[in-house]
């Protein structure tokens, strides 16, 4: 590890020495979009005459040094008309930049400059963009465009099925994904156990979804990192724009607080109360609702401050018998400062929680649990030179962890109060992350992350004698909880366990021709929290621990390769990428292993390890009338979690076994075609190999029972996946850029109807007497209708 | 707990639907199945004991066959000798003079096709069911009629148990294990809810003693044989080993266990 951090040292001192051989200058600024105000994320600052340049960070602020001298520059962005001007330097200039809209620029003169596109070139692989726009082009059940039902439309992501919450990234695990809104971490991304995702489409700016070449400043999960920023708010005008649905609706409003100085953003969404009603004839209720708030304030031209907010809860009640509340409550504030033209910084402190309860009158209980957590990172952006960028930082989160806390709901309630122990964690970090120009063809980035995990002191920790909490039981060749044989007391500040790890993350590339590139990447990365589930699928009853004595960090080595290709001036893309991962440390469970109000966790987890291969291939189109996008990834996933000494049988016999989200051939293929201005159609096809599953391979009868008797895990498969979902867009008067636009949305899920199989159940029938498997699939057709509009 | 969240989650999943499937299973060679359960009735002299021995069958068969032709003992730690006799070739196999003790060893010996198998369990006791209660408005939905089954948990010890909540007139059963982590030293009840329970129907409600490791054993079994099983929310499945031994050839391990307990029952009419 060292030789290499020496490397990185070696390499930026040679590339930093040159600099002063000849009178550089600097062109920085910020980028907004001209009627808003509201910056951009990912612009394009060209100087095609010396090919150098340079995109705007996630506060819009971008900044290049160039040689003295008098140079043409472009600034493009897609869906905004490109600026092209010429621009002396003689000295360093502060410049920000507005572009307007192509849609509301129709009439001006687009300029058709022929532009190096920087996606080919930048080392970073393995990364999607999505703007808000894109993903309100794809249909979705029930009409509501969602974040996280579009990123699964990509190479390398699938659901984690119907009716179940989170995604999976290249074979990884839901809980492995680092899912960050406004630099705040999402602990559950979903509404109605997946139906919806925690974000608001309409507050939502830009995402990045990195799968593999994951830059140091990111850390603390293994699988990948969801980007997601939201907007700031409209700081000219005030605006409303919202959308009535079947389901839910939605209402956002933004507007200045002083004019060009600040803005405000307060977006809400509900579903309705009685959506699942049906259910039974009596008073039940099942709903979610949300609010993103955003304040965002210009100090003057160097220091920003924002204050940002999420809350969200779903709720389920049935009469008085049962209630369920959980979400997530974020808020966050941001300080950019511009210590020079050349050194943008970001300061965060965040407050993240995580709430889940569960109320059951009838049998006389109420459970809480959660995390709640506080994050202060620094993140530091320095544009060297135009050769040159680096971003360094620190990060610090301290966790707190509640993994239950039970009490009788009735005073005569035979439930006895119980509390699980808290646990309590701090994960530190340092990063620097540099992007070198070595030539006109190679570029290189790399960085390291040394990232730390404490276990802080909790009130009673178990001791086992060896520390084996899990006990192999040789005769009837099982796993078995281990008695503890004392408890340890700890005060806060004590360290149970501490963890550090050195992350180097490195990514390189090559320019074959104007056209096309290779690019190679490679990433250790460390997960310090887990999250508990033996389930197939995530809901929203999982509970996260911290790594300690018997759980240890996860580590993820993943290699990388790819190759990427422009056509017809960009109007298409290829892109063929193939990863290599294997992560240490991946816990499984014991056979009926039971989770909830678990006080010794420990004595459930075996450590194993997971690795998944695979091949993905995206090609897009993307521009004109007809636009869209075929992903297909070939891929492997598998798990295996050998015995710790020879006598032991480990799961399924020690061998690998696939993950519950290894799916072998995942293709989708989402289009979308603008007939005229005002329809609009598009569609999503999906095809997946059925998820892995459990079935018998024999019965037999035991007290009474008919019992079926399970083949190893995951040995099985669901049916094949696969539906078409198409949506109309029509806007009754598209040339209407002021006051009411609406716009009407109809939508069809599932147009052919197939019953997909969301499980596989086997049971004997009551009345026939017969064993039976029984298909539960969750969606068959479903037609839904929405009304957007802007104010 | 979990297994009620389960059935409400799937009951919201309103669009969803279900519908019995053809699918094509692996079949696992026949093993041996032990259903060895002592059970010794308070107040009654226990002496009449039955141990089934079957094989496992193909998943979709309709019959089970049984294990016949076996020598079966049961020994207490005074190495009485229990002998189990076979009626016929009914795979049921008895014993009428089986004396039961509180606290005692017993180690079951099954010779089946040249095959010894073992197990070993304790004779552990329960309190008696004190009291039952009966709610008409209960369940999820509201209308079904509750029965709560109330006992009394000893403070000084860890306790476990089985409950079995049998429907004569339909000769349904419905089985629970319960521990007493939360509610150690207090009144408690087991809970039984069915939508097809009516006024007049017969229940025999037994509580049975069980070991940790027999609990362990029922509370994987249990969640096997859920109506719901297979749905996205439950536990990953699995071949659940019993407290049995193949001591001949460790590999074709049976399934079943052999469990020893002291049994209250209690029957109740629904009102």
């Amino acid at each position: 590890m060292k030789p290499f951090f020496y490397w990185c040292i070696c390499i930026l001192s040679f590339a930093i020495i040159p600099l002063n051989a000849q009178s550089k200058y600097t062109l920085s600024g910020t980028i907004s979009e001209e009627k808003s105000n509201e910056t951009l994320i990912g612009v394009n600052i060209i100087f095609p005459e010396i090919s150098a340049g340079t995109t705007t960070n996630e506060y819009g602020f971008y900044s290049i040094t160039v040689p003295e001298g008098t140079y043409k520059i472009v600034i493009s962005y897609i869906g905004y008309s490109t600026i092209s001007q010429t621009i002396t330097l003689t000295k360093d200039i502060t410049k920000n930049f507005s572009l307007i809209d192509t849609l509301e620029s129709l009439d001006e003169i687009i300029i058709t400059e022929k532009i190096e596109k920087l996606n080919i070139r930048t080392p970073q692989m393995s990364v999607t963009k999505l703007t808000s726009g894109t993903i309100k082009d794809i249909p979705v059940v029930l009409g509501e465009s969602d974040i996280i039902k579009a990123i699964t439309l990509l190479p390398g992501v699938t659901s984690a099925g119907e009716g179940a919450s989170g995604f999976n990234v290249r074979g990884g695990a839901a809980d492995q994904n680092l899912i960050l809104l406004d630099e705040a971490i999402i602990y559950n991304s979903s509404h109605l156990f997946g139906f919806f995702s925690v974000f608001n489409p309409d507050a939502i700016k830009d995402l990045k979804l990195y799968k593999g070449g994951i830059p140091a400043r990111y850390g603390g999960r293994v699988s990948s990192v969801l980007d997601i920023y939201q907007k700031e708010g409209n700081s000219k005008e005030f605006h409303v724009n919202g959308g009535i649905g079947i389901v839910s609706s939605r209402l956002l409003a933004e507007g200045p607080i002083k004019k060009d100085k600040g803005s405000f953003l307060l977006g809400g969404r509900s579903s309705y109360a009685h959506l699942f009603l049906p259910l039974f004839d009596v008073d039940n209720k099942a709903y979610f609702y949300d609010l993103n708030t955003k304040l965002s304030y210009k100090l003057n031209d160097n220091n920003n401050i924002y204050l940002s907010g999420y809350f969200g809860r779903d709720v389920f009640k049935i009469e008085d018998t049962f209630e369920n509340t959980y979400g997530n409550s974020v808020i966050n504030f941001r300080w950019n400062h511009l210590f020079s033209n050349k050194l943008f910084s970001n300061l965060s402190l965040i407050y993240s929680d995580y709430y889940y309860n569960l109320r059951l009158n009838f049998v006389e209980f109420d459970w809480v649990s959660g995390i709640k957590n506080l994050n202060l990172k620094y993140d530091f952006k320095h544009y060297l030179s135009n050769k040159i960028k680096l971003q360094y930082g620190i990060n610090s989160i301290y966790y707190r962890f509640n993994p239950g806390e039970i009490k009788p709901t009735v005073e005569s309630s035979g439930i006895n109060p119980f509390k699980l122990t808290d646990k309590y964690a701090f994960e530190n970090a340092i990063y620097l992350d540099a992007e070198h120009k070595v030539s006109d063809k190679l570029t290189f980035s790399y960085g390291l992350r040394i990232s730390n995990f404490i276990r802080l002191g909790q009130d009673e920790l178990n001791i086992y004698e060896d520390d084996q909490a899990v006990l192999f039981n040789d005769d009837f060749k099982i796993y078995e909880k281990a008695e503890p044989i004392g408890i340890a007391y700890y005060k806060r500040s004590n360290v149970i366990e501490s963890f550090h790890n050195f992350e180097p993350r490195a990514s390189l590339s090559y320019q074959l021709n104007a056209k096309s590139s290779i690019k190679m990447s490679y990433n250790r990365m460390a997960q310090y929290i887990h999250l508990l589930s033996n389930t197939s699928s995530p809901t929203p009853l999982d509970i996260w621990t911290p790594s300690g004595k018997f759980v240890k960090p996860q580590l993820l080595d993943q290699y990388a390769i790819g190759y990427f290709k422009n056509f017809n001036d960009t109007t298409y893309s290829l892109e063929i990428e193939s990863f290599y991962k294997n992560v240490e440390n991946r816990i499984d469970y014991i056979d009926g292993a039971d989770l909830i109000a678990n006080n010794a966790i420990e004595q459930v987890i075996l450590n194993g390890k997971s690795r998944a291969y695979g091949l993905e291939i995206l090609l897009r189109k993307n521009e004109g009338r007809f636009k869209g996008w075929l992903a297909y990834t070939l891929s492997k996933s598998e798990q295996q979690t050998p015995g710790r000494t020879a006598n032991e049988l480990g799961i399924n016999n020690g061998y690998w076994y696939n993950t519950a989200f290894d799916k072998t051939h995942d293709i989708s293929l989402t289009s979308s075609y603008q007939w005229n201005d005002k329809w609009k159609i598009s569609s999503n096809f999906l095809f997946q190999t059925g998820q892995p599953a459990t079935f018998p391979n024999s019965q037999y009868d035991y007290n009474g029972l008919n019992i079926p008797n399970y083949s190893d895990r995951n040995s099985n498969r669901l049916p094949a996946y696969h539906r078409l979902d198409i949506a109309l867009n029509y806007t009754p008067k598209p040339n209407k850029h002021k006051g009411w636009q609406g716009e009407w949305v109809f939508g069809f899920y599932n147009i052919y109807n197939r019953r997909n199989a969301a499980s596989i159940s086997f049971a004997k029938n009551e009345t026939t007497r017969v064993n039976e498997a029984t298909r539960l699939s969750i969606f068959g057709i479903v037609p839904s209708i929405s009304y957007n509009f802007k104010l | 707990m979990r297994k009620i969240v389960i059935i409400f989650i799937l009951g919201l999943l309103v669009t969803s639907c279900e519908d019995v499937i053809d699918i094509d299973l692996n079949t696992a060679e026949p093993r041996l199945v032990i259903d060895a359960s002592i059970l010794w009735i308070k107040d009654t002299a226990g002496s009449s004991q039955i141990i089934h021995l079957t094989l496992t069958a193909p998943y979709f068969n309709d019959t089970i066959p049984v294990a016949t032709g076996a020598t079966v003992t049961v020994t207490d730690s005074k190495n009485t000798v229990f002998n189990f006799i076979e009626d016929g070739s009914s795979g049921r196999y008895f014993n009428d003079t089986f004396t039961p003790l509180k606290n005692e060893e017993y180690t079951l010996n099954i010779l089946y096709k040249n095959e010894t198998y073992l197990a070993t369990e304790t004779m552990t006791s329960v309190v008696p069911i004190d009291y039952i209660e009966q709610k008409n408005d209960g369940g999820f939905s509201g209308e079904d009629i509750e029965i709560k089954a109330y006992y009394t948990d000893p403070e000084n010890e860890k306790n476990f148990y089985l409950f079995d909540f049998f429907v004569v007139d339909r000769e349904t059963a419905s089985l629970e294990v319960y521990d007493d982590e939360f509610t150690n030293g207090n009144e408690i009840f087991a809970f039984y809810s069915n939508e097809d329970l009516k006024t007049g129907d017969n229940l025999i409600i037994r509580n049975s003693g069980i070991s940790e490791r027999t609990y362990e054993f029922f509370n994987i079994l249990l969640q096997q044989t859920d109506e719901d099983s297979g749905d996205p929310f439950q536990t990953q499945p699995a071949t659940v080993r019993g407290n049995c031994v193949n001591q001949t050839n460790p590999d074709n391990y049976p399934l079943g266990y052999f469990k020893v307990s002291e049994v209250d029952v209690f029957t109740y009419v629904v009102q």
